[in-house]
This record gives C-alpha cells, structure tokens and sequence, in this order.
C-alpha cells in the first residue's frame, strides 16, 4: 500500500452496499442534562467499510457512538444493527456483534498485555467456561494485526500511551465483532502510532467484512482512510457521503469555522488549515 | 519461516506463564511457611506451661486425631469427651482453634479486600473504606448493649448489619450509576456515621464487663476464640470464597472500568453488586468471630498484586494463603509478645500495617489505582 489509499468509486458503493447500523429519527442524551446532544438524526452506516465521523468539539460525535452501541437509551427514533433493534439484544450477544472502544480507558497497571486482549474474548465465554481454542486463536489474530506481537509478555502499565492504545484496540480486535466503533483512537497520540492505529483500521477494511464506525478529530486522516464520511455540527447531520464530496472548504468553514485550502493530490486529499473564522468573517 | 517464529513464541509465552505462575507459588510458599511457623509458635507456647514435647504429643495424638466422638464435640458442638486431659484440652479446645479462626478470617479478609478493590478500581478500598465493617460491627455492638439473648445470631445479624451499610453506601453514591470515586467517598460518610453512633453507644453500657468485651471486639481479637468460631465461620468462608472464585471472570473484565466492561457485554451494576455481595459475605464472617481487624483486607491483595500482577485468579489465590498467614503470624505477636497480656490481633495489624502503607504512599506515585 504505497499510496496508503485503494481507489475506490465514491458514490455508488455507500448507496448501493448493504448497511450494517441504521439509525432513524435518533435522539440521545445525558439523562437529566436537558437538551438531548443528537436531536433526530438520521444514518446509514454502510457494511464493510469505514466511516469517519467528523464535528468539532460537542457537535455530539461521541453520544452519536454511545447511541449506536445501545450505550445511551434513546430518547426518541432507534438504531439497527443488521435490521434488528440494537435494544433487542441482550448484552453479551450485542458485544459478539458490535464493539466500541471508548476515548480513554484504563487498565490495571499489572496485567500482561496478553490478558487485556484475552479479556476481549468475554462475551464470547459462558459463566464457567474458561478459554478455548478459538479463544486463543483470536487473541493470537488481534494481537497480530494491531502489530503488538513484541509487546505481548509486557505489563499494561509499563507501555507507553501509543502502544497501550494499540493493545487496547487488539482487546477490541480480540472481540471480534462485525461492527466496531472507535472513539477518538487517534486524538492523543505521536503522528507514528497515529499512523499505526489507522493502518489498523485500514487493514479491517481491505482484508476482512468488519464495519468500521471511527470518530477522529484529524480531518486530513478522515479523509485519507474512510470510506464514507459524516460531519456532525451541533448534534445534526451536516454532510454525509464519500470523503471527496464531504470534505470541502465550504464545509470546514461551515462546521469546523476554519479557513482551509481543499486540493486533489496523489495523495488523496490535500487539506492545508489556513485560519480559524470568527462569526464576523462569515457575515 | 512461520514455524520458527510459532516456536519461539509458544516458548516465550510459556516462560512468562512459567514465571507468574512460580511467582504465585513464591507466594503461597512462603505463607504457608510462616502459617507452620507461627502455629509451631501458637502451639507451643502460652500462658499455661506446656512442654515443647507436651504440647506436640498432644497434637498428634492418635487418641484424638481418629476419635470420632471428640471431632463431633469440635465440628458439631457436642459436649467435650471426658477423657481429655487438660493437656489435650489446653491444646485442642483453646490453642489450635485459635489459629483454625486466625486463618478463616485472614483468608476472608484478604479476599473481601482484593474483591472490593476490584470492584471498586481503588487500591485504598477495603471493607473498612466502603463501611461494610461499621455497618456490622455497629449491629453487634447494639445486640451486645441491648439484645443479649441474640447473641448466638451475631454473624448473621453482623452480615445483614454490612450488607445493609454497604446498600446504604450504594444509595448515597447513586447517580445514573456509580463510580469507585463516589463509592469510596461515599463509604467514608457511611462509616463515619456508623462509628460516631458505635462510641457514642458505650455511653449506655452499665456492666464493666461489656465494656471490656465490646473494646476487645472493637479492636479486633481472637482471644477466647474455640470451636464454636470455627463453626460459626467455616460454613460462611467456605460458600463465599467459592462464589468468589467462580467470578474471577467477572472480576477481571470489571478490573477494566464500566465503559470496557459494559461495551464486552457485561451488565456492569448488577454484577458489581453481585460480586460486592458476596465480599459483604465473606467480611461478616470475619467480623462476626474476630470484630473489627484492620489493615488485613488492605495490605494482603496489595501485597500479592504486586507479586503475582492484577489476574484475579491468581490474586485470589495468593490472598487465600497470605491473609491466614499475616493474621495468624500477627495473633502470635498479639497473644506472646507482652505475655501474660494478650494484646488484640487489630492493635498488631494496624501497628504493622500503618507503616507498610506508608512506605508504600511515599514509593509509588500512582497509588490508588489498582
């Protein structure tokens, strides 16, 4: 993958594949917090591929993962997950199907990095079983495809926040579910393990069927690696669809409030952030 | 070549298993070690004079050790045979059964201990933090003060009297939920509540005699433990650190914070609460026979988890053989160190584990989360 990026035709796979999470009319919210966060939003998560949400700070992003993952009841509206309620589920039968990995997480400091990707396999176990074969098999597939192969025998605690989040996003891989909500992965980490996490995520999509849902607040990594892009401002849709159609400089201004040069590269999208916009550069 | 590295792998993952494993066996070693030392010690010496010879003959007498007639009298709580001497009877019915609850109750506040720190996701919680302890012991206080004729009920009564104080502590940190945080401060509150109304009971106490045996027990003591605190505690030990061990599972995908519990499909409330059920259990076992022992339920898990690491299995593992050992190791000091005075076993771990823990506040800097 020289080019870090497979071409792909924009419009035609997001409309026409299947779809693996529906959501209709969603409105979620805090409990007691007043306004719900997503206000009656409407999303279609198309299955195999990966979608980026993108919004700034508080457009809802999270809440909108939290409401898809049955973590959050919804107010009003519901989500599917391969047609059926998300609420119809019960809870280790969802996590076979869907797993979310949270912005941040803690571990305890003294287990081993093996045991956190073991712990993945939990709803797949039965009260007294204890781990089988396909247990170890999938932890043996997660640890290798998140490349923490080196890093297996370490404890949690002594690993740095780039590879903790690499041997956090195996424990998800370890799930292994066909859905998988990230939520910010990328959001603390050094540009290399940022790249690692979103190789990651790029191998899910070239090499198996999982549907990937990624929050990330890097609009250029947005555009570089999903399929299908959603912008979020103020707890709405604001754009929805592949990332050359998504991610203008009408759209940054619009949501984001940033000035920014929009150019087709051999790279892929080329965004160079100019300025912030203040309300009256807008009027 | 793929079979190499498989090789080198499937080695290297075997060593690390190898080395936590010897790690564990380190740790239930050595506990047992100083479990003989100190029931060598416990054994042999007392306020009553016994000769080492005596003391072992007694023991390992034949006589006793296959009589069915005298286990029936020490299991069941039928009348002592005749026949014992009063070697015999200083040994079995007044020596070895001390260090019978000794271990009970270690065994159960260590575990208690690593299952409320778990759930709790703090280093610092223990029965004591979470009010579990104040909550029993005020109940106990009350029948002692009060209700006398309920005296046999006291666990029970010390169980419904934790579980009821730790409820109470659920309720007050309660908001869309829980978190360690709340939980810990809200079982400070709870406990200090509980405490106030304990010392302010001994207000009401007339008889000399119960003041003295309510401080003994507010201390936490083994002295004048018999059979009868062996069967008042082993029934409860045994189920709740048999439950305790069969959610090690639970336990360990809890040890990973709601948000990863809940997103692996586990009902993270209800199974928090179970799980703290069956430490409330466990703990009202100890305090029922022994009163309020500190430091045990926070030092032991603390202990083990940092040699054996944070998987529950194997923390439960090693609480089980370290608790006894540092509870019985402490009731020797407790029982011969200023002999013929018998200090309380709580006076010895808190002298003990007071500073250990310091030692550890002033070595990590991240103490707190586990």
């Amino acid at each position: 993958m020289q080019d870090g990026k497979t071409p792909r035709e924009p419009t035609e796979e997001a409309s026409d594949g299947e779809t693996a999470i529906n959501a209709d009319e969603l409105v979620v919210g805090y409990p007691g917090a007043g306004e719900p966060v997503v206000d009656g939003e409407t999303l279609a998560v198309p299955e195999g591929e990966v979608t980026a949400l993108i919004g700034p700070n508080g457009s809802g992003k999270s809440t909108l993962l939290k409401g898809l993952a049955n973590r959050l009841e919804p107010e009003d509206g519901r989500v599917l997950l391969d047609g059926r309620r998300v609420d119809s589920f019960g809870s280790k039968e969802l996590a076979r199907k869907l797993g979310r990995l949270s912005q941040q997480n803690t571990a305890p400091d003294t287990i081993s990095v093996e045991e956190l990707v073991e712990r993945g396999r939990y709803p797949h176990r039965g009260f007294f079983e204890s781990g089988t074969d396909a247990d170890e098999a999938a932890v043996d597939d997660a640890i290798a495809m998140a490349g923490v192969e080196h890093l297996r025998d370490r404890e949690v605690g002594t690993l740095s926040g780039g590879q903790t989040q690499l041997v956090w996003i195996a424990m998800a891989l370890a799930q292994d579910t066909d859905v998988l909500l990230l939520d910010e992965p990328t959001t603390f980490l050094d540009p290399h393990h940022q790249l690692e996490v979103m190789q990651v995520v790029e191998t899910l999509r070239d090499e198996s069927e999982t549907t990937v849902v990624v929050v990330l607040h890097d609009i250029a990594q947005a555009a570089r690696y999903a399929d299908h892009v959603v912008a979020l401002e103020g707890g709405s849709v604001y754009a929805a669809g592949p990332p050359e159609t998504v991610v203008t400089s009408q759209l940054l201004a619009d949501v984001f409030e940033i000035e920014a040069a929009v150019s087709t590269t051999e790279h892929g999208l080329q965004i160079t952030l100019l300025r912030p916009l203040h309300d009256e550069d807008q009027k | 070549m793929p079979g190499l590295f498989e090789r080198i792998r499937d080695r290297r993952t075997a060593a690390s298993r190898w080395y936590a494993d010897s790690a564990l066996a380190g740790v239930a070693l050595g506990s047992a070690a100083v479990l003989v030392a100190a029931t060598l010690l416990q054994v042999s010496f007392g306020a009553f004079p016994l000769t080492l010879g005596e003391a072992w003959g007694a023991v390992f007498d034949p006589s006793i050790l296959f009589s069915a007639e005298a286990w029936r009298s020490f299991l069941l709580g039928t009348d002592v045979p005749e026949w014992f001497t009063q070697q015999q009877h200083i040994v079995w019915n007044i020596r070895l059964p001390r260090i019978l609850v000794g271990a009970l109750v270690g065994a159960n506040l260590a575990v208690s201990g690593a299952i409320f720190q778990i759930t709790t996701r703090n280093e610092l919680a223990s029965p004591y933090i979470l009010g579990v302890s104040d909550g029993a012991g005020l109940v106990v206080l009350v029948v002692l003060t009060a209700f006398a004729e309920f005296l046999p009920f006291v666990p029970v009564l010390a169980a419904l009297g934790g579980g009821a104080a730790f409820l109470l502590v659920y309720i007050i940190a309660w908001k869309n939920g829980t978190s360690p945080v709340r939980l810990v401060l809200a079982g400070v509150i709870v406990g200090t509540v509980f405490g106030s109304v304990q010392r302010a009971l001994f207000f009401f106490i007339d008889d000399l005699g119960t003041v003295m045996s309510a401080q003994a027990w507010l201390s936490g003591s083994l002295l004048n433990t018999d059979w009868g605190e062996v069967r008042i505690a082993a029934p409860f030990t045994v189920l709740a650190l048999a439950l305790a061990f069969t959610v090690t599972q639970e336990l360990d995908v809890l040890a990973l914070g709601e948000e990863t519990a809940e997103s692996l499909g586990m009902p993270v409330e209800k199974m928090r609460f179970a799980v703290a059920g069956i430490a409330v259990l466990s703990t009202a076992a100890a305090i029922a026979v022994a009163g309020l022992i500190g430091f045990v339920g926070l030092i032991v898990p603390h202990m083990v988890r940092n040699v054996v690491g944070g998987d529950s299995r194997r923390l439960l593992v090693g609480c089980l053989f370290l608790g006894p050992a540092l509870l019985v190791g402490a009731d020797v000091g407790a029982r011969l160190a200023l002999s013929p005075i018998q200090l309380p076993v709580g006076i010895i771990t808190g002298l003990v584990g007071g500073p250990y823990f310091l030692y550890l506040m002033r070595k990590t800097e991240s103490l707190g989360e586990v």
